[in-house]
């Protein structure tokens, strides 16, 4: 059947190709580190703890970018976790997700830009919601 | 030890994936609309309690809206989806088994002491807002249609925070409950099954739970006869996917502008069936039977929904066959001049694809719409439903019944699962559905949020 050959080709290309970094053609002997290659290093299993809920966030300020979190780079938040003194948290303020370092002072929790443009002290005036903790900073060098 | 049921579905889930990314939504009446934004298929509360109701069309809304700040979003398929699959896997870690029953619904395993039962329960909601961000009500009981009942009076019990379980309620308080809610109110009782039963006096769910399964069965059907035994405690649903009435796929949707002449009207199935196949292939499945559908629109007169089933010859996956049986079997029931606002291809008749190893795989999308809002997808429209007649037809007037060579096309499947993956959605395709530019009728979403989830330039933005 002549469409056969090109099926097997390409299908050869789905399972192997790129992604694996695995040869695309079958012919002559097996490459010798065929044996011990098992993918390449996957960013996903380093930066991401939890899949369900791990999201991308694009910085928008300079509000943090001593810690290096600049305007237009990417974070990732992780909502599962708890944050501890120093954590930087995305939270919600007058409806807008912000990012913020989370103070946890005798007075209570105190959320700001590391600059010091912005501080925030919950409880009285404001009320905190947190969205997530910040895991990691994708900065653009 | 009590082993039990849970169903988890998520409130408004629409509505409450577009608040995790936009607090300003929070309070606010929020409904989401359908394909091209033409009417309401979720509502937020704040919506709901303004009176506006599901499928109350997009243009007959507008001028309150603006006095009620009252919010539209097309439909986020994408971010639906992706909450969706999220949702899923947070559930699945609770449970000791899993079954996906729509894109916001799940039945979830679980067993322990009442007291356990009613932490799990506790704990999946708890889990559910703190990792994805949506809310959710659980219901637990011994079985699905019990654990259905549970979520609905978790649903409309304050002081419950959400989570039913039957066995940390008191008998006498179950029956008092059932005693009020009418028999409408479970699963799959519907409208004129309601109407059948309260003539012969069965108004309440009490009245259905003392009533003789054997009689339900011969005056009514199997299913309703079903009903009254899970009633009892009795398990007798088989797993979804095992279910004859969720073996179908479906792809269906509503153009942006009128289609009306059989070349717009083959483009349209052309790729439609591609799309079905593609989910047919993906489960390991193949179909005996194909159904496509048309329809005109419901604001200009009489609305017609023109469909037709075809017996394939053998079951199938192969997207060449069943795209040319789809063609033709819709050239067969609609005329050129006439102006189609929709179109669908159903295939049903399923069975696994053994031989090639088919793998099961959770189906966020091919379930009839039971939760709160319309099916993402526009299923179950009224189009789909063929005269019965119809079915085991020829499958029009040419024939098209020639397939594309070995096997049922699994091989073809496979090749353009691998090329749209490399390439895109729209690298390759067959016919006229292998165009790379968007078609005048694709869909109009002009309140879509970013997709947040799933779009590098689309992520959601923090101010620093």
């Amino acid at each position: 059947m002549p469409g056969a050959d090109r099926f097997d080709a390409a299908s050869r290309v789905g399972e192997g190709g790129a992604g694996t970094g695995q040869p695309t053609q079958a012919h002559g002997f097996p490459s010798p580190a065929q044996d011990y290659f098992h993918g390449g290093l996957d960013l996903n299993r380093l930066l991401v703890r939890d899949r369900t809920s791990t999201f991308l966030m694009r910085v928008e300020g300079q509000g943090m970018a001593a810690d290096g979190m600049m305007d237009g780079d990417e974070v990732i938040v992780d909502r599962s976790l708890h944050p501890r003194d120093r954590s930087v948290v995305v939270a919600v303020l007058d409806g807008e997700l912000t990012l913020r370092r989370w103070h946890e002072r005798p007075e209570g929790i105190i959320l700001a830009t590391d600059d010091g443009a912005q501080v925030t002290r919950v409880g009285a005036d404001t009320e905190l919601v947190l969205w997530g903790v910040v895991t990691r900073s994708l900065h653009h060098v | 030890m009590r082993e039990r049921i849970a169903l988890v579905d998520v409130n408004n889930f629409y509505v409450s994936c577009e608040r995790v990314f936009d607090p300003t939504l929070r309070g606010r009446p929020v409904v989401v609309l359908s394909n091209n934004d033409g009417c309401v298929v979720a509502r937020s509360q704040e919506s709901k309690d303004l009176g506006v109701k599901t499928g109350m069309p997009w243009f007959k809304l507008q001028d309150q809206a603006r006095r009620w700040g009252l919010v539209a979003k097309s439909s986020n398929y994408e971010l639906y989806g992706d909450m969706s699959a999220r949702v899923m896997e947070v559930l699945g870690r609770h449970g000791l088994w899993q079954e996906v029953y729509s894109i916001d619904e799940s039945f979830v395993g679980l067993a322990g002491t009442a007291a356990d039962l009613l932490a799990l329960a506790t704990r999946i909601k708890e889990d559910v807002v703190r990792y994805v961000g949506v809310p959710v009500c659980v219901g637990v009981a011994p079985t699905k249609t019990q654990a259905k009942l549970a979520n609905h009076i978790a649903k409309h019990t304050p002081t419950l925070g959400s989570v039913c379980s039957l066995d940390s309620l008191a008998d006498q308080d179950v029956w008092a409950l059932q005693q009020r809610l009418p028999v409408t109110g479970l699963w799959g009782v519907g409208a004129r099954s309601g109407e059948r039963l309260r003539a012969e006096g069965i108004d309440t769910i009490a009245d259905l739970r003392r009533a003789d399964p054997s009689k339900i069965r011969k005056k009514h059907s199997v299913v309703l006869e079903r009903t009254v035994r899970e009633l009892n405690g009795v398990n007798c649903l088989p797993p979804t996917a095992e279910r004859a009435d969720r073996a179908q796929v479906m792809y269906s949707r509503s153009f942006s502008t009128p289609v009306s002449s059989w070349e717009e009207l083959d483009q349209v199935m052309n790729l439609y069936t591609q799309r079905a196949t593609a989910r047919l292939a993906a489960q390991g499945l193949r179909a005996r039977v194909l159904t496509v559908s048309a329809g005109t629109s419901r604001f200009s007169g009489e609305a017609s929904f023109p469909s037709r089933s075809v017996a394939l010859p053998s079951p199938t996956a192969d997207p060449l066959l069943l795209t040319r049986y789809a063609v033709s079997a819709l050239r067969s029931v609609t005329n050129p001049g006439t102006q189609y606002v929709r179109a669908g291809v159903m295939l049903s008749g399923l069975d696994r694809d053994t031989e090639h190893g088919g793998q099961e795989q959770l189906d966020l999308f091919g379930s009839p719409g039971e939760g709160e809002q319309g099916s993402l997808f526009d299923d179950a429209g009224p189009g789909t439903a063929a005269p019965s007649g119809a079915a085991g037809g020829d499958g029009g007037s040419s024939d098209p019944g020639r397939s594309s060579g070995a096997g049922d096309g699994q091989q073809l499947n496979a090749l353009l699962a691998a090329v749209k993956g490399k390439f895109g959605e729209a690298a390759i395709g067959l016919g006229r559905g292998g165009f790379s530019e968007e078609p005048e009728w694709s869909m109009k979403r002009e309140f879509r949020s970013n997709r947040y989830t799933t779009e590098w330039d689309e992520l959601p933005t923090v101010r620093a």
